[in-house]
C-alpha cells in the first residue's frame, strides 16, 4: 500500500510550473493588458489605450471615409475627449451610449485604431438605471 | 382570479400532503433507521468493484492485443499479472 | 394570477428549505421516514414551481401588461412565439427557468437513483436543496418576476438581436448544461458526506454528466451560430466575458468525463475527480453570476447590482464547504494504485486533463483581471483576443495531439516499439498532409498548418480505431463487416461514442483553423453599379431597398455575386429599424458554398445618405464545418449515452448483489 512518489504528482508538479512559466512569459511580453482609462484619465498616455466613456453630443463626419468625430465623456464626471474614428461603426452606437475604443491620445485628439469600436450594450440582466 | 385560488389551494395541500406521506404511510414503524452498508457490506462493494476491474482489464488486455495495440512480449508479460489479480478477486468475492 | 406566482415561489422556496434542513438531519441522525419527506419535498418543489411558470406564460401569452416583467420584455406586435421565449429573456425569468430546471433534474436523478445507495441519497437530497434554496430565496426576496404595475399601454419590447429562433432556444439548452452539473456535483458531495469512497456516485451519475456537458456544448455551438448570422460581424466566437462563462465549465467538466474513467478503469485520482466536479460546478455558478450581476460592465455596476453580491456570497460558501468536506475526507479518498508510466493511456488522460484545466484557469484569469486591477489599483485593464489566442494555441493544439494520441496507448504501460507500429499510419498521413498543405500555400499560417496536420492525425487514428477494431471483432467469426462494425459500436457505446465525439472537435478545430487562419477580408464604398473582388468573387452593387415590416423597417442593400463570368445570386445584406425598441440591427447575408465548406459573408456597415454604400465582404474557408461538426457532436454524445442492456445487468448484479436491504 505503499505509494512511493508516485509519478503522477511529478507530472502535476511539472505542468503547473509549466503553465506558469508559459503565463508569465506571456504577460511580461504582452505587457499585461491595455489600461482600460475614462477620459479624464487619459492625458498624460503616451502609448495605446483603450478609452471608455459616454457619447456626447452629435457625431459628426463618416467612419467609412475622413472619420466619425465624437466626443466621450467620463461616466460620472464632465471631462471629455474628442475622438475620431474610421471603421465598423456598431449599430447600438448614438449618443448617450457607452463606448470602449482604442487607440493614442494626440495632440488633445484621441485618434482610434480602426474597427476598434465596441458598445457596450446594456446587459439585459442588468438593473434598470 | 378564482383559478388562481384554487391552483394555489390545491399546491398547499398537494404539497403538505406530499411530505407527510412517508409518515402518514407508517404511523408506527417497526423499524425507523435509515440504514448504512456495515464494515461487511463495504467490503464486499469494494471487492465486486476490483473484481469487475480486473475483469474489464483483461478483456482490455485481449481486445488491445488483438488490435495491435499491445506487443507480443507487452501481452506475454501483462496477461500473466492480471489473469492473477482477476482470480483473486474473483476468490474473495466468493 | 401575480399572487399565485408568488406564493407558489415562496412554497418552492419553503419546501425547498425543507429538503435542505429536515434532508440533512434524517441523513445525519439516519432517519429513514424523514429522509423519504426530505426527498418529496424536492418533488413537491418542483410541482411548485412549474405552477410559476405557467402563471409567468400566461401573463405572457395574455400581452398582461400589469406584470412588470412582462410589460419590459414584449410587446403586442411581437410575435407570440418570441413572447413565450421572453420568458427567459430577462433577469428574472431566467432565474425562474435556471429553478424550473434545477427541480426538474433533482427530482429525475433523485427517482431513478437506484444504485446509489440509500445513505448516499439522503445526503444528495439536502445538498439538491441548498442549491434550490438559494435560487428560490433570489426569486422570492431578491428578483421576483411577479412584479406588478399600473398596466402601460404597451410593453418595451424584446432586444431585436433576441428575436431569433436560434435565440429562442440557445439560453435553456445552456442551462440544460449549467444546471445539469448541479447532479454529479451533489452526488460527489452527497458519496463524501456518507464516507463512501466506492465508484457508485459516478456510475450513477455518468449520464447526467454526459448528457450536461452535450447540452452545454451544443447550446455554445448555437449560441455562436447566432452570433455569426445575427450579430453578424463575420466572426462566431469573441472571447467576451459572456461566451466565456459557458466555455470555462465545459472545459473542466470534459476534463471531468476523461478522468473518471481512469477512476472507474484503476480506483485512481479520486482526490482530484471530486475537486473536478467541484470546480465544474463552481465555474458554472460563476458563469451564471457573470452573465447577471453586470460585473461585467464595471466594477462599480456589480454594487449596483441587487443579484451580484449574492451569488459571489453562495460561490464562495459552495468552494468552502466542498473543499473542507475534501480535506476532512482525505484519508478516505487515497488512492491504492498508482500511475506505473508516464507512456500509458492513464498518462494520456493526465495530461488531457492538465491541459484542459489550465485552459479553463487562463481563461478564468482574463475574465477576472480586469475587475481585479480595477479594484486594486482603480485603472481597469483589458485583456483582449491576442492573450486568448496565445493560450488557445498553446494548450490547445497539445490538446488535439493528445486526441489522436490517447487511443492508441494502451492502460498501464506502453511500449515505444508497439507505439511505433500503431502510430505509423497517422503520422505518414499527417505527414503527407503538412506536406500538400506547405505546397498548396497554407503555410501563410504557421497555426493553419499546424492545426490541420494534427487534424488528420487525430482523424486517421480515429479511423483506424474503427477499422481495427471491426477487423478484430470479425476475426472472433461469425459476423460479416457490417455486423462486426455495429457490434462493436454496440459493445462499447461509450468508447466508440466518444471516438465520434473527437471527430466532431477534429472538424471544429479544423473549420476554426480555415475561417480564421485563412479568410479574406475586403472593405470599400460602392455607389450603384460599383464593384469589388474578395477571393475570386466578383460583388457589384445595384442599389437599395426598403420595406416597412409589422415592428421594422428593412433597408437591403442589392448585391450580385459573380465568379469569373457565371452568375452567383443576389445577396441583400442590410439593416432593420425596430420602432419599438428604437435600435438598429444589423441584417447580413451569406452565401454558402456547400463544396468547399466556405462562405461569402457580406455586411452593409453603412447605409449612405448618397445611395451608395460601405460594404464590407469576408471569404471564410471551411467554416461550415463547425455546423457540421455540431451535428457529429450530437450523433457521438448520443452513441455514449444509449442504455446498453448488458451493462446495466451487470451494475445491477454487482450493485444488488452487495447492496444493503432495507
Amino acid at each position: 500500500m505503499a505509494r512511493r512518489g508516485s509519478p503522477a504528482r511529478l507530472i502535476v508538479a511539472l505542468s503547473v510550473a509549466a503553465v506558469l512559466a508559459v503565463f508569465l512569459l506571456y504577460t511580461s511580453i504582452a505587457g499585461g493588458g491595455t489600461p482600460s482609462l475614462q477620459p479624464s484619465q487619459v492625458a498624460g498616455h503616451t502609448g495605446r489605450v483603450s478609452l471608455v466613456g459616454i457619447v456626447v453630443g452629435k457625431p459628426s463626419g463618416d467612419a467609412h471615409a475622413g472619420g466619425l468625430h465624437f466626443l466621450l465623456r467620463d461616466r460620472h464626471a464632465m471631462a471629455s475627449v474628442p475622438v475620431v474614428y474610421k471603421g465598423s461603426v456598431p449599430d447600438l452606437f448614438k449618443t448617450g451610449r457607452e463606448v470602449v475604443v482604442d487607440g493614442k491620445l494626440r495632440n488633445g485628439v484621441f485618434v482610434a485604431v480602426p474597427n476598434t469600436l465596441v458598445t457596450k450594450c446594456p446587459s439585459k440582466y442588468a438593473p434598470k438605471k | 382570479m378564482s383559478v388562481a385560488l384554487v391552483v394555489g389551494a390545491l399546491l398547499a395541500i398537494g404539497s403538505v400532503v406530499l411530505v407527510a406521506a412517508p409518515f402518514l404511510r407508517e404511523p408506527a414503524p417497526t423499524d425507523d433507521r435509515l440504514l448504512s452498508p456495515d464494515a461487511a457490506q463495504q467490503r464486499r462493494l469494494a471487492v465486486a468493484e476490483e473484481r469487475d476491474r480486473a475483469l474489464a482489464a483483461l478483456k482490455e488486455l485481449e481486445f488491445d492485443h488483438r488490435t495491435g495495440k499491445v506487443s507480443d512480449d507487452d501481452y506475454r508479460e501483462l496477461v500473466g499479472v492480471l489473469r492473477q489479480r482477476a482470480a483473486e478477486t474473483l476468490r474473495a468475492g466468493g | 394570477m401575480p399572487d399565485l406566482g408568488r406564493a407558489a415561489l415562496v412554497t418552492a422556496f419553503l419546501l425547498l428549505v425543507y429538503a435542505l434542513v429536515a434532508g440533512s438531519f434524517a441523513a445525519w441522525r439516519g432517519r429513514r421516514r424523514l429522509a423519504a419527506s426530505a426527498q418529496n419535498a424536492l418533488i413537491a418543489a418542483f410541482g411548485a414551481t412549474v405552477v410559476a411558470t405557467v402563471v409567468l406564460l400566461v401573463a405572457l401569452a395574455r400581452h398582461d401588461f400589469s406584470f412588470t416583467y412582462v410589460a419590459e420584455h414584449t410587446s403586442r406586435e411581437l410575435p407570440l412565439g418570441y413572447t413565450l421565449t421572453a420568458f427567459w429573456g430577462g433577469q428574472e425569468g431566467s432565474l425562474l427557468l435556471w429553478l424550473l430546471v434545477l427541480c426538474g433534474y433533482s427530482v429525475a436523478a433523485v427517482l431513478t437513483a437506484r444504485r446509489v445507495g440509500r445513505e448516499v441519497l439522503a445526503w444528495v437530497v439536502p445538498t439538491l436543496g441548498l442549491v434550490g434554496t438559494f435560487f428560490a430565496l433570489l426569486l422570492v426576496f431578491v428578483a421576483s418576476p411577479f412584479t406588478t404595475q399600473v398596466a402601460p399601454a404597451d410593453g418595451a419590447g424584446l432586444n431585436p438581436s433576441l428575436q431569433n429562433p436560434y435565440m429562442a432556444v440557445h439560453p435553456p439548452l445552456l442551462y440544460l448544461g449549467y444546471v445539469g452539473l448541479t447532479v454529479p456535483f451533489a452526488f460527489a458531495i452527497g458519496a463524501l458526506l456518507a464516507r463512501r469512497t466506492d465508484e457508485r456516485w459516478i456510475v450513477q451519475t455518468r449520464r447526467w454528466t454526459l448528457a450536461a456537458w452535450a447540452f452545454l456544448g451544443v447550446g455554445q455551438l448555437l449560441g455562436a451560430h447566432w452570433a455569426y448570422v445575427e450579430i453578424g460581424w463575420g466572426g462566431y466566437f469573441a472571447w467576451d466575458p459572456v461566451e466565456n462563462a459557458a466555455l470555462m465549465p465545459w472545459l473542466a467538466a470534459t476534463a471531468f468525463l476523461h478522468s473518471v474513467m481512469i477512476q472507474e478503469k484503476r480506483g485512481m485520482l479520486k482526490v482530484w475527480n471530486v475537486l473536478l466536479v467541484v470546480l465544474a460546478f463552481d465555474l458554472s455558478l460563476f458563469g451564471t453570476f457573470l452573465t447577471r450581476s453586470g460585473i461585467i460592465q464595471s466594477i462599480h455596476s456589480f454594487t449596483q447590482s441587487s443579484i451580484g453580491p449574492w451569488f459571489l456570497g453562495f460561490i464562495c460558501l459552495i468552494t468552502a464547504g466542498s473543499l473542507g468536506l475534501i480535506f476532512l475526507r482525505l484519508p478516505l479518498l487515497r488512492a491504492k494504485t498508482r500511475l506505473e508510466s508516464l507512456v500509458s493511456r492513464e498518462a494520456t488522460f493526465l495530461y488531457n486533463n492538465l491541459l484542459l484545466v489550465a485552459l479553463a484557469l487562463t481563461i478564468l484569469w482574463g475574465v477576472v483581471y480586469p475587475l481585479l486591477s480595477e479594484a486594486v489599483t482603480g485603472e481597469a485593464a483589458t485583456v483582449s483576443k491576442p492573450y486568448y489566442n496565445f493560450f488557445l494555441h498553446s494548450f490547445g493544439l497539445p490538446l488535439l495531439l493528445l486526441m489522436g494520441i490517447g487511443p492508441l496507448v494502451a492502460w498501464r504501460r506502453a511500449s515505444l516499439r508497439a507505439l511505433g507500429r500503431t502510430f505509423l499510419w497517422p503520422l505518414s498521413a499527417a505527414a503527407a498532409a503538412g506536406a500538400a498543405l506547405l505546397v498548396a500555400g497554407a503555410g501563410s499560417s504557421r497555426v493553419g498548418v499546424i492545426a490541420y496536420t494534427f487534424s488528420v492525425f487525430v482523424l486517421a487514428s480515429i479511423v483506424l480505431e474503427f477499422a481495427r477494431g471491426t477487423s478484430a471483432r470479425r476475426a472472433l467469426g461469425g459476423v460479416g463487416w457490417l455486423g462486426a462494425f455495429s457490434s462493436l459500436v454496440a459493445r462499447n457505446r461509450r468508447r466508440y461514442g466518444g471516438y465520434v465525439v473527437h471527430a466532431a472537435v477534429v472538424l471544429l478545430a479544423i473549420g476554426v483553423a480555415g475561417s480564421s487562419a485563412y479568410q479574406t477580408v475586403r472593405e470599400a464604398r460602392l455607389h450603384p453599379g460599383d464593384s469589388m473582388t474578395v477571393a475570386g468573387n466578383r460583388l457589384v452593387f445595384r442599389g437599395f431597398e426598403a420595406k416597412t415590416e409589422s415592428n421594422h423597417r428593412a433597408i437591403r442593400a442589392n448585391v450580385d455575386v459573380y465568379r469569373g463570368d457565371k452568375y452567383l445570386g443576389r445577396y441583400r445584406p442590410g439593416k432593420n429599424q425596430y420602432f419599438a425598441e428604437d435600435q438598429v440591427s444589423n441584417e447580413v447575408s451569406i452565401r454558402h458554398d456547400l463544396l468547399t465548406g466556405g462562405d461569402l459573408f457580406l455586411i452593409a456597415d453603412q447605409v449612405n445618405a448618397d445611395g451608395s454604400v460601405d460594404l464590407k465582404a469576408l471569404q471564410k474557408p471551411l467554416v461550415n464545418l463547425l455546423w457540421l461538426a455540431g451535428l457529429v457532436f450530437v450523433g457521438g454524445s448520443l452513441i455514449a449515452l444509449w442504455p446498453d442492456a448488458r451493462e446495466e445487468r451487470r451494475l445491477a448484479e454487482r450493485y444488488e448483489g452487495a447492496a444493503v436491504r432495507v
